[in-house]
């Protein structure tokens, strides 16, 4: 992974000091709230319902176990003894005192992490796949591109202060682990007939209360250009975006509106002024950056085929736990372990000091130091020898750490909802914990199969319900909250947003449709192999709509 | 009380105004023109030292012509967070190779003054308490180290293309 050099020392321990004087400026009354807010956002320091709320950057998600540690000891000594993984696969604190927000961020830099651009209407933490540099099916890995983009948008002069918070994620694979056709900026690396590096450019997708694609403006951009183009992208925004209504400030909105033949013609124009500029990437720098990608050296491991077949045959649930929660690896000794962070009934994405430690541990006993956050909520493992999964199994229950369920129905996002945020219309967690207890017998979810379901608790839509299977928006309407349903979404590679199925259903009501919903699925299925999302692709919304709204159930409304 | 600010310090006697309906410019005064009035006086006139006041929504493109004919053009920051004024700047000096005074006015703060001067501004009209006390007391808040390549010219530092270091 990444190690930071002494110009990377240098910015992040002067950034950390020049917030401590805005902090000291902003305690003393020398700087008013209004003006502070945009300098502690793009420092990652929010105001919440309760609270201040610092979102800590894990950039595309890679971590090591040292950092690791000191997210626990974070969570310890400033927190209440847990964190909560977002979707952005950053982590949040939801009770640091501001007045010990510069000690934190002093101690994140020791460990070389920053809470930099994880707020405010800046270029955020760039993501990217989860399993990238592992897994089986990449083309090549795209870290060190976001990387390269990290540093670039660091802190950059001109696009402090954009319309709106901008948003980049990069994969490295056909199959869309990182969502990319709904953010800002998605880049898929990919190689043409020449077998050269490049991306595919997406522009203007989004959730929010105006969820769109984005639109591919360019089919192969070559690596070398990829900061002089993401330059005339983010310039085209900063000057052209909306700035009259918050709502509709996001690039999604400038595409939508202009239309995407003028957006791309706008953005070639520029860019054809910064081609060939300062701004091309060496290749020898892009190899150097690359360089701290490499995968660790993995010694064949062939016993472990034999034995995983053994323990499997032991014991039922160590063999659902490997089917579900471990992925193929470029390495057939190997595997990529989900570690779920979604117990049966408990807060998705929520970790405590002593779970953030035990991880750390086995990732140095197993997984050769590496740790990823994925955009799911969960942690990953992306290096582990299958001859090793037993005993980080044996280990990951002992923290309740592992649970079957990657990419099942008990396998929710949700946003932090009306338990933490100022933002929220209605309570995600608990009715995330509802749902994961109603499935959560791993016959069941292992009949229903692969499901995902996504809750926000307001439109701003954190919690990705656009793209859920089953997606769930919290409203609040005469004073109550409602879950208003969308079927059929999806982020990955065939994107899709999910459709509103129909009137909204309160909260003691919202598990029973979603069970409805269920049981619907399983019975008009053609096969088992036939998941949730292609029943509802193949049948549409009419089927859904019978069983929840249908004649019997017309006397509620 | 808006004072003048650059590197080398206070500018005394500044002759530069915006005019407003309450006010307008005196005998020794000079006028920042909006964009079309700045446009019609070039092209109908062979003045020189002319100076311009660009809003956000201004097209910076439109002064290309007229670039040799300015003495000064001011950009405006109408609120903190509108930040179309460092692109304006940032294509005045890359694009446009504007070399003459680049103004910062409106709403310029102490913690916005480091981007500012990294995308070419070298003049600030400050209006905000707090960001004239710390110019006096001579304390900005930069960073020395950069990312990226801006329009102000810094040394390459830092091993990788697009890093810098500010003197």
């Amino acid at each position: 992974m990444y190690r930071y050099d002494e110009f990377d020392h240098a910015f992040v321990t002067s950034r950390v000091e020049q917030f401590r004087d805005q902090v000291t400026r902003r305690l003393a009354g020398e700087l008013a709230e209004d003006a502070f807010k945009p300098l502690r956002l793009m420092n990652g320091v929010y105001l919440q319902l309760h609270a201040y709320m610092l979102r800590v950057a894990i950039p595309y998600g890679t971590l090591n176990a040292r950092q690791l540690r000191m997210l626990a000891d974070i969570a310890r000594k400033y927190d209440r003894g847990y964190g909560h993984f977002t979707t952005r696969q950053n982590i949040q604190y939801n009770w640091p005192k501001l007045s010990d927000t510069p000690d934190i961020l002093a101690e994140l830099a020791t460990v070389e992490m920053h809470a930099l651009q994880t707020s405010g209407n800046c270029i955020r933490n760039v993501t990217a796949d989860h399993f990238a540099g592992a897994a089986a099916d990449e083309v090549a890995d795209p870290r060190p591109y976001a990387e390269i983009l990290r540093q670039w948008s660091s802190v950059h002069p001109e696009f402090s202060y954009l319309p709106r918070k901008f948003k980049i994620a990069v994969t490295g694979a056909e199959r869309d682990r990182a969502a990319i056709q709904v953010h800002d900026i998605g880049l898929h690396l990919k190689k043409n007939d020449q077998g050269e590096l490049g991306f595919a450019v997406y522009v203007g997708g989004g959730q929010g209360r105006t969820p769109l694609i984005a639109k591919k403006i360019r089919d192969f951009l070559p690596e070398e250009d990829l900061l002089s183009y993401v330059t005339a992208i983010v310039r085209v925004y900063n000057l052209f975006g909306r700035r009259d209504n918050k709502y509709k400030a996001r690039i999604k909105i400038l595409v939508h509106e202009t239309g995407v033949e003028e957006i791309t013609r706008q953005v070639e124009e520029e860019f054809s002024h910064l081609q060939g500029t300062e701004l091309k990437l060496p290749d020898a720098d892009i190899q150097a950056i690359a360089a701290y990608f490499a995968p660790p050296a993995l010694p064949d491991r062939p016993e472990g085929w034999a034995q995983l077949a053994g323990w499997k045959k032991e014991d039922e649930a160590f063999g659902r736990w490997v089917s579900q929660n471990v992925q193929p690896h470029k390495h057939p000794d190997y595997g990529m372990v989900t570690i779920s962070l979604k117990p049966i009934g408990g807060i998705p994405g929520d970790a405590s000091d002593v779970q953030m430690d035990v991880i750390a541990d086995l990732a140095e006993e197993y997984g050769f130091d590496e740790i990823r956050i994925s955009h799911e909520q969960n942690v990953i493992l992306p290096h582990v020898a299958l001859a090793d999964l037993e005993p980080l199994y044996r280990a990951l229950i002992a923290q309740n750490l592992a649970t079957a369920n990657a990419g099942l129905i008990t396998d929710i996002i949700a946003c932090p909802g009306l338990d933490y945020c100022a933002l929220a219309n209605a309570r995600s967690i608990p009715v995330a914990q509802e749902i994961s207890t109603r499935f959560g017998s791993p016959e069941r979810q292992a009949e229903i199969g692969e499901l995902k379901i996504k809750i926000s608790g307001c439109i701003n839509a954190c919690g990705h319900h656009h793209v859920g299977h089953i997606g769930l928006l919290g409203v609040e309407k005469k004073g109550a909250e409602l879950y208003q349903i969308t079927l059929g979404g999806s982020g990955d590679e065939h994107t899709s947003i999910g459709e509103i199925i129909g009137r909204g259903f309160e909260p003691n009501k919202v598990t029973d449709a979603i069970e409805t919903i269920v049981d619907t699925y399983l019975n008009l299925r053609l096969s088992k192999e036939e998941i949730f999302l292609e029943a509802y692709r193949r049948v549409g919304p009419q089927p859904f709509k019978d069983a929840l709204y249908g004649d019997a159930k017309a006397e509620a409304a | 009380m808006t004072r003048v600010w650059r590197e080398t310090g206070f500018v005394e006697n500044d002759p530069w105004v915006i005019e407003t309906e309450e006010l307008k410019a005196g005998e020794n005064d000079k006028v920042l023109l909006p964009l079309d009035q700045l446009i019609e006086r070039a092209e109908n006139s062979n003045d020189v030292g002319l100076g311009v006041l660009i809003k956000p929504a201004d097209d910076i493109r439109k002064l290309e012509p007229y670039l040799y004919r300015l003495e000064i053009v001011a950009v405006e920051f109408p609120a903190f967070n509108d930040g179309r004024a460092f692109s304006h700047a940032s294509l005045l000096r890359d694009r446009l190779a504007y070399k003459n005074e680049l103004r910062a006015v409106g709403d310029v703060l102490i913690d916005q003054i480091p981007l500012m001067l990294r995308c070419g501004v070298d003049s600030f009209a400050v209006k905000n308490a707090t960001a004239l006390k710390r110019l006096e007391e001579g304390r900005l808040p930069g960073i020395a180290v950069h990312y990226q390549p801006t329009a102000r010219q810094a040394d390459k530092a830092g091993g990788y293309s697009w890093r810098r270091r500010s003197a």
